[in-house]
């Protein structure tokens, strides 16, 4: 496979609910394509629908319209080719770190002896060893997104889709995390569709950063970040990159803070 | 060091302290119903009272604890059982309408908790009975039913709707995120049924269950009373009333019930409690 195969491809994805017997238009011919092994973040206000774009990603939610080609298969139910990684961690509270890791693999029906070989690899991969079999309570919050990172990875999804995972997180596990990230992902080689409301964040870790717009939301633009990993917040490069970004995020925001002023 | 030995010093005497006064607090009960009983019976200090009429409907509290202890050994005088024998009764009844109980209100529970049509069919018929107390029914299944079935199914009845009112609170409240976590690995309904829904649902049972064991002791008690073959402690109890007069019996009958319930919320409790640190959840 070549670097530049396309492993996502969102195709006029429209998406429109009612809610409380209001008609919202969600996306609206949203365009995507993400390459093998990239890395791409979803960035815009909030309710622009960015976790609504990952939710359709991973079949937990249908578009209205369009469709989803992940691998060259059209995307029609949730399915073990998509790990997903929440920001409120959804782990099983009743079952252990090694437990979580492997509830894929059971679906599956791998067998035990192959499970925990699967599992103790991935323990290794994210940082966790020695806590195999604590339960999700007593992990801090870095710790519990690391199992949530393996427990996604454990299926070997060809993508990994993130939806602010680090969100909950405090500042200081947040950037331990980010680099974590990208030590997984060059040693996984997974392709990564990531939704994050930080632009520090998306500057940090992305290949190409996609800005949406205020609601309904559509790319509003894509750009490629192009700096050296790894990325020193403090560069004067890096500032750059974060200062344009910041200024097209802006504008998106007033959009946002003007129509919820003026509803229609 | 020092500061060690001083808080453990003053844990010890809050604690001694809290230890005192709960014993003084069951102390001055027995003080207090000693008192009454020996003014009712015109004993002691209130020597030159004439006997009431009502004293024999209060006995000493050392009558009532050797009446309990008797009846361990001696049969009693109407229906020729030992206690044991009674509480193997009651535990019978309890046994047979918990677990016919817990095996219908379990599925029902999550099955109403998951589907909303399911829901909407079995709700009606939950309103329409729910409000009616179990014991309404008591006379009618003890006619209809005999006297086997009649005791177990009031029992059933009180078991039941705490078992499904939180089974399927239980099922309703599953984490919605848990649900999408399981199927965004792969899992199928049944997984999530299986994975997640029951999972999350176990201490919902749990607590269903021990509500409902001291709503069925509540039942077989007041059934029993209505009439029983083969004994139970509530028909002890009746009995001991009604045939034969004797009140310290009559205590002693309502301190086996007491224990019994105890014992038997106190061990599912105890699973709980066991189930739910097992599980990691609490």
């Amino acid at each position: 496979m070549d670097g530049n195969e396309v492993t996502i491809s969102l195709r006029h994805l429209c998406k429109s609910f009612t809610k409380n017997r209001g008609f919202v238009q969600a996306l609206d011919d949203f365009n995507l394509d993400v390459n093998q092994g990239e890395f791409v973040c979803l960035l815009g206000p909030s309710g622009c629908g960015k976790t609504t774009v990952l939710r359709i990603v991973a079949g937990l939610e249908s578009a209205s319209g369009g469709e989803v080609i992940v691998g060259g298969k059209k995307v029609a139910s949730a399915g073990p080719d998509r790990g997903m990684v929440f920001q409120e961690f959804a782990l099983f509270p009743w079952r252990t770190v090694r437990k979580n890791i492997e509830f894929g693999l059971e679906v599956k029906g791998v067998p035990e002896g192959e499970r925990s070989r699967i599992s103790s690899k991935l323990i290794e991969l994210v940082g966790l060893k020695g806590f195999e079999d604590a339960h999700p309570k007593e992990l801090s919050g870095g710790m519990k997104q690391r199992v949530g990172i393996a427990r996604a990875l454990a299926n070997e999804p060809a993508v990994l889709l993130m939806d602010e995972p680090f969100g909950s997180l405090d500042a200081q596990t947040r950037n331990l995390m980010q680099k974590e990230l990208l030590r997984i992902w060059s040693a996984t080689g997974k392709t990564i569709l990531f939704v994050t409301h930080s632009v520090d964040e998306a500057v940090f870790l992305a290949d190409r950063i996609v800005v949406m717009t205020a609601r309904p939301g559509k790319v509003r633009e894509a750009m490629v970040v192009g700096l050296p990993r790894p990325r020193d917040r403090t560069s004067r490069e890096f500032i750059e990159v974060r200062g344009k970004v910041l200024t097209e995020l802006d504008e998106e925001f007033e959009k946002a803070r003007a129509k919820e002023l003026s509803p229609d | 060091m020092d500061s060690i030995a001083k808080t453990l010093s003053k844990a010890i005497i809050t604690n001694w302290l809290r230890i005192i006064l709960g014993v003084m607090s069951l102390e001055t009960f027995l003080i207090l119903w000693s008192l009454y009983s020996g003014w009712l019976h015109g004993d002691w200090i209130f020597s030159n009272r004439p006997l009431s009429t009502s004293a024999e409907f209060l006995p000493y509290p050392w009558d009532v604890l050797s009446a309990f202890a008797q009846s361990f050994t001696v049969r009693d005088p109407v229906s020729n059982l030992y206690m044991t024998s009674h509480m193997y009764a009651s535990l019978k009844r309890i046994f047979f309408g918990f677990v016919l109980a817990f095996c219908l209100a379990v599925p029902l529970g999550l099955l109403m908790g998951r589907s909303k049509n399911a829901d909407a069919v079995g709700k009606p018929i939950l309103e329409l009975f729910r409000p009616i107390p179990p014991l309404a029914w008591a006379p009618l299944f003890l006619i209809a039913l005999k006297f086997f079935w009649g005791p177990i199914a009031i029992v059933f009845l009180g078991v039941f709707f705490p078992i499904l009112l939180n089974v399927i609170l239980g099922a309703k409240s599953v984490d919605p995120m848990l649900i999408d976590a399981a199927r965004a690995l792969g899992a199928r309904r049944r997984d999530v049924f299986a994975k997640v829904v029951l999972p999350s649902t176990l201490p919902y049972i749990m607590t269903g269950v021990t509500v409902g064991l001291g709503v069925g002791w509540m039942c077989i008690v007041a059934a029993e009373m209505l009439g029983a073959v083969g004994g139970g402690v509530g028909y002890y109890i009746y009995n001991m009333v009604y045939q034969a007069g004797m009140y310290d019996k009559v205590y002693a009958g309502m301190a086996v019930i007491g224990l019994l319930s105890v014992l038997t919320t106190g061990v599912a409790a105890l699973f709980e409690r066991r189930l739910t640190r097992w599980m990691g959840m609490k």
